[in-house]
């Protein structure tokens, strides 16, 4: 097998594994019963970093045009901060 | 067993050479470009969905918050673990089509296929027990937005799951090769989605409150 395609291997599965951390994380998140603004958005920041792991290096858009990527990261960006200002909203 | 590997291709300068040869040029998306249409409408759908359940919520924060509480948290990160494997198995089985490993593809998404089978298995146990505890779309807005959200998402991993079954079936019969593969990150492309939809729902959903 040819170092590149062992390295390509290896890569994906380092990507599995923190996206597996990652979940864990929220989960235990979740399991503490922690919430409020901080954990709400750290719980954000969690999901966003791993919608643009499985985006960039899973759908492999990390390789296209700044264009593609920019509407993954955009989608997050507008999804994710309605979502936070509707939490803000309700912890008025 | 009958195999249909071709010949392996192992450098990335002829991998590119050969996109550009299939008519993708270095930075276009994987895959047919079809699938994407589809995909960013389906994610502006669920966007949409995302953010009605986050303003709903703002308006009733007590009765999101006690009726979140009779989801299992636990069916819900496994079924994240298991989409996000499925996803890196099918990355695998690209991997293996890129150079040329037919079978190896086939054997990769049909590990993402099964793990597929997984994720609805529990997903019909949760929904049964929630229509057990007489839980339906018309109980309040937050079983209306859950079972929506889960039901719509539920129907992309069937989906999606026959999409990885046509592949599967086409590549142990040699239907692709490291220089005709398109039809493979088509589908991959679309199974990413399902995964990447469901990172934002499982915490949306299950766990921020």
């Amino acid at each position: 097998m040819q170092n590149s395609q062992l390295q390509s291997n290896l890569f994906s599965t380092i990507i599995w594994l923190l996206l597996f951390v990652l979940t864990v994380t929220t989960f235990s998140i979740g399991e503490a019963g922690i919430s409020g603004k901080a954990a709400m958005l750290a719980l954000l920041a969690i999901t966003m970093i791993k919608s643009q792991v499985v985006a960039n290096y899973f759908m492999g858009l990390r390789k296209t045009r700044l264009l593609w990527r920019g509407i993954m990261l955009g989608y997050f960006l507008i999804v994710g901060g309605l979502i936070a200002l509707a939490y803000m909203m309700a912890l008025k | 067993m009958k195999t249909h590997d071709t010949i392996p291709v192992t450098t990335s300068v002829v991998q590119s050479d050969m996109d550009v040869s299939m008519g993708k040029n270095e930075g276009d998306l994987p895959g047919d470009f079809a699938i994407w249409i589809f995909i960013f409408a389906e994610m502006l759908a669920f966007g949409v969905l995302f953010v009605a359940y986050a303003f709903s919520r703002a308006k009733n924060v007590e009765l999101f918050n006690v009726s979140q509480l009779t989801l299992s948290r636990t069916s819900g990160a496994i079924n994240t673990l298991v989409l996000i494997t499925s996803s890196y198995f099918v990355v695998r089985g690209v991997a293996a089509i890129k150079r040329g490993f037919s079978t190896q593809c086939a054997y990769w998404l049909t590990g993402a296929f099964l793990l597929g089978g997984v994720f609805v298995s529990i997903k019909l146990v949760e929904f049964n027990a929630k229509f057990d505890a007489g839980i339906t779309m018309s109980t309040n807005d937050f079983y209306m937005f859950y079972l929506s959200l889960t039901f719509f998402h539920f129907m992309h991993v069937l989906m999606g799951m026959v999409i990885l079954a046509c592949i599967i079936v086409k590549a142990r019969h040699g239907g692709y090769s490291a220089q005709d593969h398109a039809g493979v990150e088509t589908g991959a492309s679309f199974w990413h989605m399902v995964d990447f939809l469901w990172i934002i729902l499982f915490p949306l959903v299950y766990i921020i409150r």
